[in-house]
Parts: C-alpha cells; structure tokens; sequence
C-alpha cells in the first residue's frame, strides 16, 4: 500500500512540465574527465564515459598551457567499430578511456600545467553534445628531479598501482618492468646505498672488523677485500631469497617482521651484542663447535670465506627487521610484479648497494680498521653504544614517547660517564683524553636533557626542552582520521567528502612506519596544515578481519603502511600512493600535488 | 495504531516527493523570467547566413517559427533534416518558417545544405551557439534542439532530440 502510493506520487509530481525528453547528463557528467602525469614524457588522459554515451576518436583535441610545453601525438586506443549511416566507419569509445599523451617538449624547472582536452560525442537516445573541453591542472616535475611528476616513496613511486584493478593494468605494469629491466636494478642499487646510511648497517661494521681483525696482523689488503666481499655476498644471497620468497608469496614478510615481537626480540639480540662489545662476556660458540667448524675451514681452500659468508647471510637476518620498513615497499613491489628472478636479482643488487660500505672498510683493511690494540678496545665500545642505539630505534616505535625518552637519557648519560665527563682529568692528560672527555661532557649534557625532557613533559625526541620555554607552544594536535572497516564504510567516506581530496590511511598497531608518520610527518605543522583541506580516512587493519584483507586487497597492498589519494570526484589519484615512511618535507609535497588535482571545472 | 503511523509516513513521504519533484522542474525548466530572457536572447541573436549577411529570427515574427539547431558532425540531426525540408515545403505557404541554426563552420554546411535541398534559412553559429538554448532549458547543451514559436513570438515548445515527424506536423499544423 505505502509503496503505491508512493510510487504513484512521484509518477504524478515528477512528470516535466514540458514533454517528456530525454534525461540527458551534462557533458561533464557523462564524460569523466581527469589527467595525472605519467612521468617526465607522457600524461594520462582518462574519460568514464556514462553507459548510454560515446566520444569520437578523431574529434579529440589536446592543448597545454603555458607554451613552454609542448604536446606529442596522442596515442589514441583503437576504439569501437561503428557503421554510421551518415559517416561510414567510425570509431567511437565507450566505458573507461585512458589516452596516453606524450610530453615532446617540456621546460626544464617543470611547474604547473593546464592541459585541455576537447572532446566531442554523442548519447544512444539519439542526440549529440557540442564538442566540449575540458581541463586540468597538472604538475610536471623538474627535469631530472625524479621519475615523475608523482613525488613517492624510492621504490614505491615505482610501481603506482591501479585502482580497482582490471587485468588490463596488470599487463601495463609488467610491461614496464620488463622494459626497464637493468634500470630497476640500478635503482635497486642506488636503494640499497641509501640504506647503508640508514643505523642498520652500523652493527654490520663492527661484525665485519671482527672477523677481517680477528685475521690478525697478516691480512693483507687483497684478503681484506676477499674477506668483506664473501660478507657481503653472504648477505646480499640472503636477501635474494628473501626476494624470490617475495615474489613467490606476495610480501606479508615486510609485515611479519615488523610485529612487536620480533623486534623487540632483535633488539634484545643488539643489547646482547652490545653487552659482548663492553666486553662483559664473550660471544663464542661452544668450544668443541668451534674446533670442528676451524677444522672444516681449514680443510677446505677458501674455507675461511665460507664461514664468512655464513656470517654475512647471518647479519642480514639480524638487521632484516631494522630495514624492514624501508623494505616494505621494495617487497611489495617485488610481489606486485609476481616476478621471481627479478624478485631475485632486485634485492640481490639492493644488497650489493648496502654492502658498499662495508666493502670500503674491507679495502682499506690495513688503514681504516685498528690493529689490535687499546685503540681497539675504544672501536668495540664505540660500537656496543651504537649497538644499543639501533636496539632503542628498533622498539621506539613501540613504546610511549617517555620512555624512548628515558632510554636515550640513559644511553647518553652513561657513554658520558664511560667518557670520564665528570672524571679530573691529569694535568698530564693527552689530547685523546681530552677529546674524549669532551665528546663523553656532550653526550652527559645531551642525555641531562633528554632525561629533563622526559620528566618536564616534553614528549620531542627532537626538541626534548622545547617544553621548558615557558609559554608552552602549543602542541600540534594530533590528525584525527575518521575511521573505516570495510568496503563500504570507507565508500560512504569518500562520497561523503564530494569537492574535497581524500586520503585513506591504512594503519596497523603493529606497523612502525604507520607510527613513525603519525609521529614525525603528519605532526609537522607544514604537513598538518596541508592535511586540514583534505579529508582524513583510516583503515586500522590490525586485527586483519576479512573486511581488512578486502580493504587491501581493493587496493593492491600487502599491509600498511600504505597511504591511498583520492581526488574530489572520489577517484584514487594514480601515481601519488606513498609506501613507508616519507619525512614531512616530501610527504608536504605530496600533498601539494593531491591539492593540486582539482579539476578546473568549465 | 499501525496504521495511523503508516498514514503518516505516507503523508511525509509524499510531502518529500512532491517538494523534490517541483523543485526539480523549477530547477530543470528555469523560473519563468530566466526562459523570457533566453527567448528574447535567441530571436534578437543576429547571425551570419551562408551568404555572411546578418540575420536575426525575430524577422519571422507573426509566423510560425521552428528553429532548429543542429551540425553536420551531428548523426542524429542529418536524420531531421529531410523531414525538416518536407515540412517547410508542405506549410512554407501557410505561415510556417523554418530557420536552422549550425553549430559549424560554413565550409561544411554550405555543400551539405546545398546536398539535401534545404529550402529554408541556415544560420551559422559557433560553438557558443548552444548557448542560447542553455537558458531554454537544454541544460546539457546537445543536439538536435528545437525551438517552436507561435505567431505571437512566444514558445510553443522546446524538444531535446530527434523530432517525430507526425508530432511536430500536428503541432505545427494547430499553430497555424
């Protein structure tokens, strides 16, 4: 009854007051328009035509401004055959258009962009809309600033992925790949050298000392290098498989080894370590282990390098959760690409980068490295406080701000009491005295402060007095993410927030980059200011209900961290995702661009 | 009691429909000065012909006046166009005028008009053409459009799409 009358009321008041005609959408609406750039030579147009609607093939129209740039032939898809009574054959799209238009010449600084396309179709009723121009503003990077205008993460700028995924995508994906076979080594490479700057790599050294020492005072340079590169092979063999098992499976790796457990549990093996550096014990295998392991060495030419390389394949499991947030998106990469040998051979040369390092020291084994010595002694204690920093690091994430606080404090102090801060130092003193007792004063009023910090409220690894300077500056609030659990949570969200960016956060407890963004990025105030004109989605996928592996699987991710753009007509921005942890200056410009992709409505 | 809620919600419901449904004519159709003004906009507009003389359809007041707008990249309006002659050919005498308005360049309408005979006056306009049937409610800006006025130079009807022959003829031939 209810459901009549309704109906019946709206057949009544509904009816036009002129004839009835055809409900026609505006040409904005059944043409779909938006572009991002591809990289430094191509842009993407893309169309969602409405079912019921077509554009023209050969009516299309590219044009750029400013005149600085210049626009290739686009390179139009095929199309539809379609016999016209009037025209003959032509060709005509429907649903989904993606146009490719290359870049023939850009100016070198990049900047921004309007692009504007003039396209022209028609609806099945039977009528034809004006041909219609629509336009975008798109940033185009600097030349040689980076792969494109889509400022991300190192390696997960590589691999934007699409959206919701046809198979099609998949194809282009791997298209790219297999093009650009040996310069995604080489930016594996370069990946991997960035890491050895990263503390992972430090416990590494003294390691690799230990052993290249540990020869005595016949090594010669030649053995030195042999020595460190067997290491190095050791660890990049290790993470090669790490790659191919990557590939294999699909990377929850990254995830499972960033659980609190297993660092937290490395972190005991670095203090561990460290305690053996302060020489309070010392690390051995049981006595009758080892004789047997020297004789088999022994036996065997070149033995010494096997064991060496046991140890280098051995170091890269110690640190593989140190590096694992930053290898998130290289893992995740790998599995994307479903690619065992270049799975394989990425973290294999992404290895190689890391080893640089420690090749260095190898090399230089006769100047770089001390004989043994006291000077020794001061290297294995330098390196046991390293230790322990990597092991605060590890769990910083983990823990409450107080108490990561509280442990540097007591780091500091305690390598300042070592140092002899507060010890007289003779008359007779010699200079590295006084240097290290310069260095240990530093470290004490450093940790003094941390430890102040700590207790006066302060809760900035950074700035741990900015607390103390009277008018307290207020503190960046924290984002709040409207929060979503399922498909259609975060669909209500996004259509939700019609006119605005979106971004979707995905987030879990156990995810340190997730906590180190939080903590470090988006408290930034350039950052936070930015974040306030988008709206702030969160997907907290840790307990990894089935709605969650939906969740990420609609958008291709392994596990957080992941960030996910959407522009304000709700659709994911291709390109801008940022994969792991991205400091605020970076992650400030990305934003930029996500505030950028308004379209410029006619 | 049930059913006192039901009539109730029937009541608001309705409300609800009604109010969205007038507001959604007055949105589509345009408050009535807004059609007034998009009227007098089309028959004072003055175009260039295919010979470049400037023509306004206001000439053709006390007739009966269809303009059409159409172009010949427009498959749907090259389908009209030989009803469109017929009809001009068949009321011409009684007071029927017809004018065409292109949304196109001349060097394609002239072969094409001279192609299908068209026996009444083709007006050129640019791409902002369509424009002055924005405010006669074609919203969406497509083609084929028609505007049909009576002898008192006020709309008789607006239609969006292909026209049907036998209902134009009977609406034209009643005008008349």
């Amino acid at each position: 009854m209810l459901a009549r009358v309704v109906a019946f009321l709206f057949l009544v008041l509904w009816l036009p007051t002129h004839a009835a005609e055809p409900d026609l959408l505006e040409p904005d609406k059944a043409f779909r328009f938006s572009a991002r750039v591809l990289g430094p030579e191509a842009l993407e147009v893309r169309y969602q035509i409405a079912r019921g609607y077509y554009l023209y093939r050969d009516k299309f129209q590219f044009s750029v401004q400013p005149a600085t740039v210049e626009l290739g032939a686009a390179d139009l898809p095929p199309g539809e055959l379609k016999k016209d009574e009037f025209f003959g054959e032509v060709r005509t799209y429907r649903g989904e258009l993606r146009i490719r238009v290359p870049i023939a010449k850009a100016s070198a600084a990049g900047g921004p962009v309007t692009l504007a396309v003039t396209s022209q179709g028609c609806a099945d009723v039977g009528v034809c809309y004006v041909p219609h121009e629509q336009t975008a503003r798109l940033n185009l990077a600097a030349a040689g600033a980076g792969a494109s205008g889509s400022v991300s993460d190192a390696p997960g700028g590589l691999f934007s992925s699409p959206a919701a995924g046809s198979s099609e995508d998949d194809t282009v994906i791997a298209k790219l790949f297999h093009g650009n076979f040996a310069l995604l080594l080489l930016s594996f490479f370069g990946f991997g050298l960035l890491l050895s700057f990263t503390p992972c790599v430090l416990p590494m050294i003294p390691i690799l000392s230990g052993v290249i020492v540990g020869r005595g005072a016949h090594v010669t340079r030649g053995h030195a290098f042999s020595l460190s590169a067997a290491y190095v092979m050791g660890m990049a063999i290790t993470y090669a498989i790490a790659g191919v098992l990557a590939g294999l499976s699909g990377a929850m790796l990254s995830a499972a080894l960033q659980s609190p457990w297993v660092l937290g549990s490395f972190a005991a093996v670095f203090v561990l370590l460290a305690g053996a550096m302060f020489g309070f014990y010392e690390l051995q295998l049981p006595a009758a282990l080892q004789t047997r392991l020297a004789d088999a060495s022994n036996r065997l030419p070149g033995g010494h390098l096997t064991g060496v390389f046991a140890m280098g394949a051995l170091s890269a499991l110690i640190v593989g959760p140190c590096v694992a947030a930053p290898l998130a998106g290289a893992l995740l990469y790998i599995s994307q690409s479903r690619d065992v040998v270049l799975g394989g051979s990425a973290l294999f040369v992404m290895a190689l980068g890391m080893g640089v390092p420690l090749l260095v020291v190898g090399a230089s084994a006769g100047a770089l490295l001390p004989r043994v010595g006291p000077w020794m002694e001061t290297v294995t204690r330098f390196f046991g406080v390293v230790l322990l920093a990597v092991a605060i690091y590890l769990v910083a994430p983990l823990v409450p701000r107080a108490v990561e606080m509280l442990a540097w404090a007591a780091l500091l102090v305690i390598t300042g009491i070592f140092l002899r801060a507060i010890d007289p130092l003779p008359t007779s003193a010699r200079g590295f005295d006084r240097f290290a007792k310069g260095l240990g004063v530093i470290a004490l009023v450093a940790g003094i402060a941390f430890l102040i910090g700590a207790l006066a409220g302060s809760r900035d690894v950074l700035q741990p007095l900015a607390g103390l300077r009277g008018a307290s500056s207020p503190a960046a609030a924290p984002v709040v993410f409207t929060r979503v659990n399922s498909m259609d949570e975060l669909d209500r969200a996004i259509s939700g927030a019609r006119g605005r960016p979106v971004m979707l956060d995905f987030y879990a407890d156990w995810c340190v980059s997730c906590k180190e963004m939080e903590r470090y990025t988006f408290s930034d105030p350039q950052v936070s200011a930015r974040m306030s004109n988008v709206v702030k989605i969160q997907a907290d996928v840790t307990a990894n209900a089935p709605e969650h592996q939906q969740l990420l699987k609609r958008f291709r991710l392994f596990g957080p961290p992941g960030i996910v753009f959407f522009d304000p007509e709700g659709r994911e921005i291709q390109g801008l995702r940022v994969i792991g942890f991205q400091p605020a200056d970076r992650f400030a410009k990305v934003l930029d661009q996500v505030l950028a992709f308004e379209r410029v409505a006619q | 009691m049930k059913r006192a809620r039901e009539w109730v919600l029937i009541a608001v419901v309705g409300l609800a429909a009604g109010a969205a449904g007038y507001g959604y004519n007055v949105w589509r159709i345009g408050p009535a000065e807004q059609t007034r003004q998009g009227l007098a906009d089309l028959t004072g507009a003055r175009l260039p012909d295919l010979d470049g003389a400037l023509q306004s359809v206001a000439q053709w007041r006390g007739k009966v006046v269809v303009v059409n707008f159409w172009a010949t990249w427009c498959a749907p309006c090259r389908e009209e166009i030989p009803m469109l002659v017929k009809l001009q050919q068949k009321y011409g005498a009684h007071g029927l005028q017809l004018v065409g308005i292109a949304i196109d360049r001349p060097e394609k309408v002239r072969p094409y008009a001279a192609e299908m005979g068209m026996n009444f006056p083709v007006l050129l306009a640019s791409l902002d053409g369509i424009e002055l049937t924005r405010r006669l409610g074609n919203k969406a800006g497509v083609l084929p459009y028609t505007v049909v006025l009576d002898r008192d130079g006020e709309i008789a009807r607006l239609e969006v799409g292909a026209l049907k022959e036998a209902r134009i003829e009977a609406l034209v031939a009643g005008l008349l």
